[in-house]
């Protein structure tokens, strides 16, 4: 969502992207997920990107259905401000808000906030940060805490979290590594991960859903009439983007520390093929990045492999297009109705991808 | 002499007659109200008025995004944002009001206080104390100027923050600066010196121009502005006026022990100015128009111009005289003092200030002088 109007943006180095929002794309773009039935749009975080809270706040107001999911990693807020905001937006909007918490991906990124921090240590962080946000949300009484990383006395926030449907947002929580998985069943409602294929995904995740954990995917859509012309535009894809963009994202990896984005890159990089199954490509990773492992195939193809999903536990999705909003468009018109079962999956959007011309 | 002025916004859940105890009591200050702020915004418009002051704490929504949502609704209103250091690190802070600037045109200015309240300040992790409040909010605006001005990339290694190769490739977007206004509130020295080093202007608790000399030439040799936090209850005659004020005091309801709580509030105050005005309210006219009388009851911010539109005219002019160029007022009721304000208030300051100003370039550069010797 944060760079809807953007062209290619993934493909390019972070520091050399615009920053500046274009409210009226923006506001577009809610509008066709809305027509489309989307549930939420993510409005990710990054040096590079508007304050995600801040966009979802004036693109609330302009809008009336979509819910904005909201990234944060904790160190570049204190929880009892972060809570204060996420309030303010939920009562400006009618509780359309929820949280996609993140731990961050690169230790230069973090520094730029402050934040000195190792890999593990942020997620311990980032367990005291929700620890206090939920005892903030579930409204009893004054919240101390004294932890490791935060220390708070008393806390109170009177702008309470205004939704119909719950008491607090719903949080996702991204990663992959083992530290991510424990904190997602400690603290969230849904595990954001990457795909691998289903049966690997089965046995990795069955602990998280055991524990009453969603797991969703983040992942990208090429879906098409037939499997000849998805897979025809998925190569066109790369001939689009380039080898500069390839150099961008090699770069990147060399300097993060996040285990779901290193380890889907080098799954790409490594693997004698770019299909780890007839339908899960990774031929663009290299260019776009790891959220842009895609389910690739005709329509029948793409629908079945998102009940693949669904048969081993996995009922959320996060989708990217290119362009984002006609992909969008063949998933509500073509894909969705193939998947006529009796509690479809829920289905976000995201669209800080490329939208090429 | 050109004046500028504010008006603090419309809370949700606002009563005609509401002090600051009773802001605390209803649960609707805590909501916006963006039909109700909305309007305001608009009336404010109309009525002539630059800003409006939109409120941090614990009991209010957060600011940054209650001006975007409000921007989002109106064209023209500017928001004065207010915020403290230790609730967001300074590339967060900076991020967020770069993303409002885009958002609204840079249609904000900042106003930073130190916080008055160390059990609040808790509430978000800060326990710092005051006097370690000022240097630690020197540090935060530090930076954020670092980022405004275009370090690329920013570092700072300070007692409170460190920054490592700090970018943010969302701008400060405005037509008039690269950015945004610097309010610096309080009355001491800190806030005074912290004015200078890092804000555009410093604004204090209103008090006779005179009292408020002190400290101002500091500022206004350093190129900076001199703004006052004040109320305005103007009526058609000065007895309707003060009966007006008298009125709100009168008409508390005493079950809600309002007094009360504002002493108490005082009492847990780290502020120096919060707790000296308290004191000294017991002097209820330090001069003939203004009026501490809602002081103990309504808050430190609520010392007030009483009277006439004319007296109120010439009240402004004679803040002016002495430099202070910036007013943030309250009202009770605040829309309905606000239009008073607009419609009678305001042209006649216009008035005044062409006549001063039509006096000739030299006069005024005499007065300069004059008052700058007398300090």
């Amino acid at each position: 969502m944060s760079s809807a109007g953007g062209e290619l943006k993934g493909a390019k180095a972070r520091a050399a992207q615009n920053g500046i929002p274009d409210i009226a794309a923006h506001l577009a773009y809610c509008e066709a997920a809305e027509a489309c039935g989307i549930e939420s749009l993510l409005t990710a975080f990054g040096f590079h990107r508007p304050d995600p809270i801040a966009l979802a706040a004036a693109l609330g107001v302009l809008t009336s259905k979509v819910k904005f999911m909201v990234a944060v990693r904790s160190g570049v807020i204190s929880p009892t401000s972060f809570v204060q905001q996420v309030n303010t937006v939920s009562a400006l909007t009618q509780g359309r808000i929820c949280l996609n918490v993140v731990g961050g991906h690169t230790p230069k990124e973090q520094r730029a906030y402050g934040d000195f921090l190792s890999h593990d240590e942020r997620y311990a962080r980032t367990d005291e940060f929700l620890s206090i946000c939920r005892a903030l949300w579930a409204e009893e009484g004054p919240v101390s805490f004294k932890g490791a990383y935060y220390e708070i006395e008393k806390a109170a926030v009177k702008t309470p979290f205004v939704s119909s449907e719950r008491r607090a947002p719903e949080i996702f929580l991204g990663g992959a590594s083992d530290a991510a998985l424990n904190l997602a069943v400690r603290h969230a409602d849904c595990l954001w991960t990457l795909p691998r294929c289903p049966e690997e995904m089965a046995a990795r995740f069955q602990t998280v859903l055991e524990s009453g954990t969603e797991v969703g995917l983040l992942l990208s859509m090429i879906a098409r009439p037939s499997r000849e012309e998805a897979v025809s535009d998925a190569y066109a894809l790369l001939d689009r983007v380039g080898g500069k963009a390839r150099q961008v994202h090699e770069e990147f990896s060399a300097r993060s520390d996040s285990v779901a984005f290193t380890g889907t890159l080098a799954l790409a990089e490594q693997s004698g093929s770019d299909w780890l199954t007839p339908w899960l490509w990774t031929g663009a990773v290299p260019f776009l990045g790891a959220p842009a492992i895609a389910l690739v195939g005709s329509y029948d193809e793409v629908a079945a492999a998102i009940r693949t999903y669904e048969d081993v536990g996995i009922n959320q999705f996060l989708f990217m297009g290119w362009p984002d909003i006609e992909e969008m468009q063949r998933f509500a018109g073509e894909v969705r109705p193939r998947l006529a079962t009796a509690s479809p999956p829920r289905v976000v959007q995201n669209s800080h991808a490329p939208i090429p011309t | 002499m050109k004046l500028k002025f504010h008006w603090r916004l419309l809370q949700g859940g606002e009563t005609p007659n509401m002090t600051r105890a009773g802001e605390g009591m209803r649960r609707e200050t805590g909501l916006p109200d963006l039909g109700r702020q909305t309007e305001f915004c608009r009336r404010a418009e109309q009525c002539g008025i630059t800003g409006l002051l939109t409120d941090i704490g614990a009991t209010k929504p957060d600011p940054i995004l209650l001006s975007a949502a409000l921007g989002m609704a109106t064209e023209q209103i500017e928001f004065i944002v207010a915020y403290r250091s230790g609730l967001i690190p300074p590339t967060t802070f900076v991020q967020q009001l770069n993303t409002l600037s885009a958002l609204i045109h840079g249609r904000f200015s900042l106003n930073i206080v130190a916080g008055h309240s160390p059990l609040e300040q808790r509430y978000y992790g800060d326990f710092l104390s005051h006097d370690e409040r000022y240097p630690r909010t020197e540090e935060f605006l530090a930076i954020c100027h670092a980022f405004w001005r275009g370090d690329d990339p920013v570092n700072f290694s300070g007692k409170y923050y460190r920054i490592e190769d700090g970018r943010l490739n969302t701008p400060f977007v405005s037509k008039v600066g690269t950015s945004p206004y610097i309010f610096v509130g309080g009355g001491s020295d800190a806030a005074r010196a912290l004015s200078i080093s890092q804000g555009s202007c410093w604004i204090r608790l209103a008090d006779t121009p005179a009292n408020l000399r002190a400290g101002s030439k500091s500022v206004l040799d350093a190129g900076k502005e001199l703004g006052v936090r004040v109320g305005v209850i103007c009526r058609p005659t000065r007895e309707e006026a003060v009966q007006a004020g008298r009125a709100l005091v009168a008409d508390l309801d005493p079950v809600l022990r309002e007094k009360e709580q504002e002493r108490e509030f005082t009492k847990r105050s780290d502020s120096v100015s919060i707790r000296q005005i308290y004191k000294t309210a017991e002097e209820e006219w330090p001069a003939p128009w203004l009026w501490k009388g809602l002081v103990r009851s309504h808050g430190s911010a609520a010392i007030t111009i009483v009277g006439t539109p004319e007296e109120v005219a010439s009240a402004f002019i004679e803040y002016g005289r002495m430099g202070v160029t910036q007013f943030i007022i309250s009202g009770w009721p605040k829309l309905e003092e606000m239009i008073i304000f607009g419609r009678d208030v305001l042209p006649l300051i216009r008035q005044k200030e062409r006549a001063l100003n039509e006096a000739g370039a030299t006069t005024n550069h005499d007065h300069h002088r004059e008052f700058a010797h007398t300090l």
